[in-house]
Parts: structure tokens; sequence; C-alpha cells
């Protein structure tokens, strides 16, 4: 049974960097900076639910905003970049992010009993839910619960002229800018939206894992970040929570049998899905196939198609 | 802290002869993207790949090891010709976020395959000859015969590429293609042929780059990879996007300030002020040392 929660948390925590990724991307941003925001979320919030002894609301709540902080001051340098250098950026941003922690030691407490990150040894002991008595399906309903709550947002966003906003200036810059779109505020929004979120997520991981350190923020994870929503589609937020249940359900832990040829496979995935559906695996055929099976869907309008 | 000023500037001589290999790898980078205006992220990765098909067939056939600076190249850029056709060539040119996707796959793949082959230990790699105990003094400075003989051959590789692309045929087609797809095609020019060809002349620069990578540092190891591409990354930008002359110079200035930061502030540090030196660049000068003003993505 734990070892499923222990799936159910890890989807968790991986749909809230996909969903992190999915909101930059609506506005044609790639970005691999997701893994340094949920880097600085994790780190901030275990910092002050170990250090400060804060109640894990808070903590995850500045966390959050820390982490959206300096995606707002990201934002504006990357600004000036477009498409392809914002990717170079961002690796390097997240890299800053990784090396910073990989160097921070903050170390409080008795001798011997130091708690806090000490540098390349990692952040051990965030016992945040071991202390307080939590249970492991608690923390389950936790995350899941943020996890829907980001969804809900999302899905709610597609439906508002907000949401309008974001997919215009993914789909042509040049025309939402002559609709009179201010391209500088709606690409800042959504990254600073995006790394709240990966703040959100990032501080969820150090809890239930108890420990982090810099080896867990690698570019690797910001490309599993981006592959999700790319993989699932953009074309709602349900593509991107596919793709995290196909990668890290199915493909990680449900062919576990497979041993290190697994890695192999999510390279090999990213290349072949591209070729074949280059629009990602929830495109319009895919969900003229659902509507074609599930009865109550017919007929319904798909929004923003 | 004292530190002698000959110090310094040895440290500094060392860094930039190492930066040639980033200029070398920039170098590719700016290749394909001045042919396609994608950024092909496998291409360190295929580079190091090469490196490694080179010293497995010339250790496995008992082939004399020099040849694995022959062979790894070749290797390199039939992987760039692999990389062309499952990552760029079937996916629509202007859906860039599905083909940087799927060369960020391929990197992944790419470095994957090395580790299960390897199980994931580094390999020692063939030294080049006289070349690396070649020891030259100049009053109180010394160089590295091996770094300083990579350094001269990256500048013939400069020239090669320099002159394919503004003196040959294919070089025309290659600079027609980057700049009006659509007017190239209504020329006669097969675009598809060209990209290829670009890419296997980049995957063979590469190649070599990833050997003598490897040669200066002595082992070959899959996790040359990552900080190969992202510094490789970063000589291109810094260097504009596009420039050739731009990414060898940023090249040797990442290397050099490299070993500074490394002297100054340790090995755990070093990184951080080479991405902080890419953010400046960034802000102030966002195409780069010599990069044209890129109006598109």
């Amino acid at each position: 049974m734990e070892y499923y929660l222990g799936i159910l948390q890890n989807i968790g925590f991986h749909s809230l960097l996909g969903f992190s990724a999915y909101l930059l991307l609506l506005t044609g941003q790639l970005s691999l900076a997701q893994v340094g925001f949920f880097a600085i979320g994790a780190y901030t919030s275990g910092i002050l639910t170990v250090i400060f002894g804060l109640h894990i609301y808070p903590a995850l709540l500045t966390g959050a905003l820390l982490s959206g902080l300096f995606a707002f001051l990201v934002g504006f340098p990357a600004l000036r970049i477009k498409g392809l250098m914002l990717v170079v950026a961002t690796i390097a941003f997240s890299e800053i992010v990784r090396l910073f922690f990989f160097n921070l030691r903050w170390q409080v407490g008795e001798i011997g009993f130091e708690v806090g990150p000490d540098g390349a040894q990692g952040f051990r002991e965030i016992r945040y839910f071991a202390a307080n008595g939590w249970e492991q399906y608690e923390t389950v309903i936790l995350i899941w619960s943020i996890v829907f709550l980001v969804m809900i947002s999302l899905w709610w966003l597609d439906r508002v002229k907000a949401g309008a906003v974001l997919r215009a200036v993914g789909n042509d810059e040049l025309a939402a800018q002559s609709s009179g779109i201010n391209l500088t505020a709606v690409k800042v929004a959504a990254m600073t939206g995006g790394g709240f979120i990966a703040g959100i997520g990032g501080g969820l991981y150090a809890h239930s894992t108890t420990y982090v350190d810099h080896n867990s923020f690698t570019i690797l994870l910001a490309t599993f970040a981006v592959a999700y929503p790319i993989l699932g589609g953009l074309r709602n937020v349900f593509g991107t929570l596919f793709a995290v249940i196909f990668i890290q359900g199915f493909l990680i832990e449900g062919l576990r049998f497979l041993g290190d040829y697994r890695n192999l496979l999510f390279g090999a995935l990213i290349v072949i899905v591209m070729n074949i559906k280059p629009k990602g695996l929830v495109d319009g055929s895919f969900v003229g196939l659902i509507k074609k099976y599930v009865p109550a869907l017919k007929g319904k309008r798909d929004e923003l198609t | 802290m004292g530190f002698d000023l000959v110090g310094i500037f040895q440290t500094v001589i060392d860094g930039v002869l190492f930066g040639s290999t980033y200029a070398l790898i920039g170098m590719g980078f700016t290749l394909i993207f001045g042919a396609m205006e994608k950024l092909n992220m496998a291409f360190a990765a295929s580079s190091i790949g090469g490196a490694y098909i080179g010293l497995g067939i010339s250790t496995l056939l008992g082939l004399p090891l020099f040849l694995t600076f022959f062979i790894g190249p070749i290797a390199a850029g039939l992987l760039g010709l692999l990389v062309y056709l499952t990552c760029f060539r079937f996916i629509p040119t202007d859906n860039h976020l599905g083909s940087l996707m799927a060369s960020i796959g391929a990197l992944f793949f790419i470095d994957e395959v090395i580790i299960h082959e390897t199980n994931g230990s580094p390999l020692n790699f063939p030294e080049l000859g006289l070349f690396a105990e070649a020891y030259f003094e100049f009053g109180e400075f010394g160089f590295r015969g091996d770094l300083i003989f990579i350094m001269l051959l990256s500048f013939v590789f400069m020239g090669v590429i320099m002159y394919v692309l503004y003196k040959t045929r294919l070089g025309l087609a290659t600079r027609a293609v980057s700049q009006q797809h659509i007017a190239s095609l209504l020329c006669g020019i097969p675009t598809h042929k060209t990209n290829a060809v670009t890419f296997v002349l980049a995957g063979v620069l590469g190649g070599f780059a990833g050997c003598l990578v490897a040669t200066s540092v002595g082992v070959i190891s899959p996790l040359l990879t990552l900080p190969i591409t992202i510094k490789g990354l970063i000589a291109a930008v810094i260097g504009g996007l596009g420039s050739i002359r731009g990414a060898i110079i940023a090249g040797l200035l990442i290397g050099g300030l490299e070993n500074l930061f490394l002297l100054l502030r340790g090995v755990n540090e070093r990184d951080i002020y080479v991405f902080l030196l890419l953010f400046l660049f960034l802000v102030f000068r966002p195409n780069g040392l010599f990069g044209s003003t890129i109006n598109r993505d």
C-alpha cells in the first residue's frame, strides 16, 4: 500500500511541475527554469518548517511566493530574448539555483544534531509530516487536493478571457501585439504563475521525501517538466496529467522489470511521439475519439480548438 | 589571499586554450542554428557519442589508437545525420517546440545508451602522442602542448567551415536556406539535402571536438555531455547565435574566465559566475557579441 501511495505522491509532484511548464507553454515559452523554481520552493519551505518551526501551510505558501517572485524577476531579462534563447537562459538559471543550493550551508541546533541545508550533503530531516503525526494517506490527500486545485484553475483559465489572451500570445505574438495585448505583462504573468505552481510542488516534494539535495534538481527533471505538457499536448490540462501518469506510472513504475532500459525509453519516446504526433498525444483526433465513445460528451462544444 | 599576477595569467592562458573545445561545440550549435534557425540540443551528445564509437571501434578491432581521431568524427557525422532524420526532417518546420523537444529526447537517449554500454564508468582516452608531453615555456609562463594543438586545430576547422560556407556552392545553398526558406525552394535548392549536409558537417566538427575534449581531460565519460552542451550553448549565445567567429571568441573567453573563477572562488562556485555572465549578456546584449538583430525565433 505504501508503495502505491508513494507512486501517487510522485505523480502529484510531477503533475505540478508539468502544470507550471504548461502555463508557460500556453504563451509559447519553453522554459527549463521550472526545476529551479521547484528547488527554491523545496528549500524555502523546508527551511521554514525545520529551522523556524513554522506550520506547513504558511511554509508552503511562502516557498511558492518566493518562487513566484524569482520567476517574476527572471521573467524580465528573459523576455528580451525569445524562443530558443530563452531555453539557454532558463537552463542557466536552473543551474545557478542548483549550484547555489549545492553551496548553501545553514545549520542550526546542537553540535551533532544540526538541522538545515548542509551543502553537498543535502538537506536532511525535513520531518514536519512525521513529527506532527500525519499518516501517509493524509499527505497524499494534501498533495492531490493541491493538484486538483491547480488543474481546476487552469481549466477555468481556458474559459475566461485571460486564457484566450495567453493562447493568443502563444499562437502568434505579432498578431496578439497588434490586437493591443501587452506581451510583457502576459509573459511575465505566465512566468510568475508557473513559478508559483512549481514552488508549491517543490515544498510538497521536500516534505514528502524528507530529504533533498542538489542532485534532485537537475536539468533532467526540467526536461521531464516540459516533456509532460508537450507529450500530452497543449489542448487542455488533462493532456499533461495523462502524460505524467503515462511516464511516471507506466514507464517508470510499471516497466520496472526492464531495469535501466527505461531511461532509454524516455528519450526514445519523446523522439517518437514528436514525429508521430507533433501536437502531443491528447490532440484533436484523440479528443474526437473520446467523444465518440463517451455519449455524455457527444455534441458538446469543444472550447478553444 | 595573495595571488601572484603570473599565476593568474597562467590560469587564464590554460583556460583560454581549453576554451577552444567550447568554441568548437559552440560553432556546431551556431552552424545548425544558422541553417535551420533551430537548436539541436543533441549536438554535444552526438559529438561525445562519436568519440565513444571511435574509441570503441579502434579498441575492438585492435587498430592503432590514433585512428580514434578519424573514426570518431566520421561516426559523429553519421550520428548527426541520424539526429537530423529523427528530430528535424519529419517534424513540421513551423513546429519549433516539437523539434527542440525531440532533440532533447535524443540527447538523453544518446547519453543513456552510452551509460548503458559502459555501465557509467569513464574510459581512458588515448593521448595526442607527442603533443601530450610537449610543454612550452616562455619566460614565466607555460603552455600545455596538447591544448595548443587543440587550439590550432580549432582555428583550422574554423577556416574550413568559413571556406565551405562562403566559397562553395553548398555553403551558398546553406546560407540561402537559412535566409529565405521559401525563396530558396523556388530557386530549386533541395532544402532537406542541404540541411542534412549541414548536420553532417556540424557532426564531424563536433566529433573532433568530442575527441579533443576527451583527450585533454584524459578520460571520456557520459558526465561530459551536459556541461559541454551548456558551455557550448553559452558560447553560441554570447557570440551571437549564427555568428561563427562570435562562437570562437566567446568559447575562448568562457574558457579563460572559467579558469579564473576556478582560481578565485573554487570549483563549487565556478559555474555560477559563468552562468551569471550569460545573464549579463542576455540583459545588456541579447544578440551577443557579433549577432545580427534576430527578428524571429
